[in-house]
């Protein structure tokens, strides 16, 4: 699961490669959405920072 | 600012994120400072900004390539900054071992800084976007090496994220690779 987002931008870049530019751009969308939402996840507590 | 010399600066950009990408291969391998989820995030966020400094390379330069890699930044720069916040108040501990008295999740937060100026200062000359040239004969090897080791760090990142974490989620500190661990 971790790994999704790194398949999705080696993907990506594989496309910029072929000079598939919406390709690569498509890819890059869905690898920075899984990143958000891996982050998401886990961000499991509150941050305790009061001083 | 020419086409070829925005190539040249965009290489020199994803040659700096690539480096960094590498070192912290060179923490996690020789060290055994095994990433933590956070940190795996981070190196997505490296990847992201990068992607667009690579489309610049391949496409030649564009606003909206310094876009994706903006946005990229910032994305990385919160998880970072996610990561510092945690273990900011004195005796909440820290995540790894520190290299030259910062942790690398600090590092990587200058590092996402660096990247968002470095593209604001790139979007000031708007000669580059002028013209899309091809890229010169003479400039072609360096840009093409630096967008070969991005893909390179991308696919090793996979293997190494696979081995570190399986199919599922990471451990929040892990101690040992899930792939090459024996079953009980």
């Amino acid at each position: 699961m971790m790994s999704l987002p790194f398949v999705l931008f080696a993907c990506g870049l594989g496309a910029a490669w072929m000079r598939h530019r919406g390709v690569a751009m498509g890819f890059w969308v869905f690898g920075l959405v899984t990143m958000l939402v891996l982050f998401r996840v886990h961000v499991t507590e509150v941050l305790s920072i009061q001083l | 600012m020419s086409g070829d010399l925005s190539r040249l600066l965009n290489a020199v950009g994803l040659l700096g994120i690539g480096t960094v990408l590498a070192l912290a291969f060179i923490d996690q391998i020789w060290f055994r400072d095994l990433p933590c989820p956070l940190c795996i995030l981070q190196r997505v966020g490296f990847f992201a900004a990068g992607f667009g400094i690579a489309l610049n390379i391949v496409f030649g330069p564009k606003p909206s390539h310094y876009g994706v890699a903006i946005i990229g930044a910032v994305g990385g720069a919160a998880i970072a900054m996610r990561q510092i916040l945690i273990h900011i108040v004195p005796g909440t501990g820290s995540y790894g071992n520190p290299v030259f008295g910062l942790h690398l999740y600090t590092w990587a937060f200058i590092a996402f800084v660096v990247i968002v100026v470095g593209c604001a200062i790139m979007l000031l000359d708007d000669r580059q976007f002028s013209r899309v040239e091809p890229m010169s004969a003479r400039l072609k090897p360096f840009p093409l090496s630096a967008l070969l080791l991005f893909l390179v760090l991308a696919v090793a990142n996979i293997f190494s994220t696979i081995a570190l974490c399986g199919a599922g989620f990471c451990p929040d500190e892990p101690k040992d690779y899930i792939l090459f661990q024996s079953s009980p």
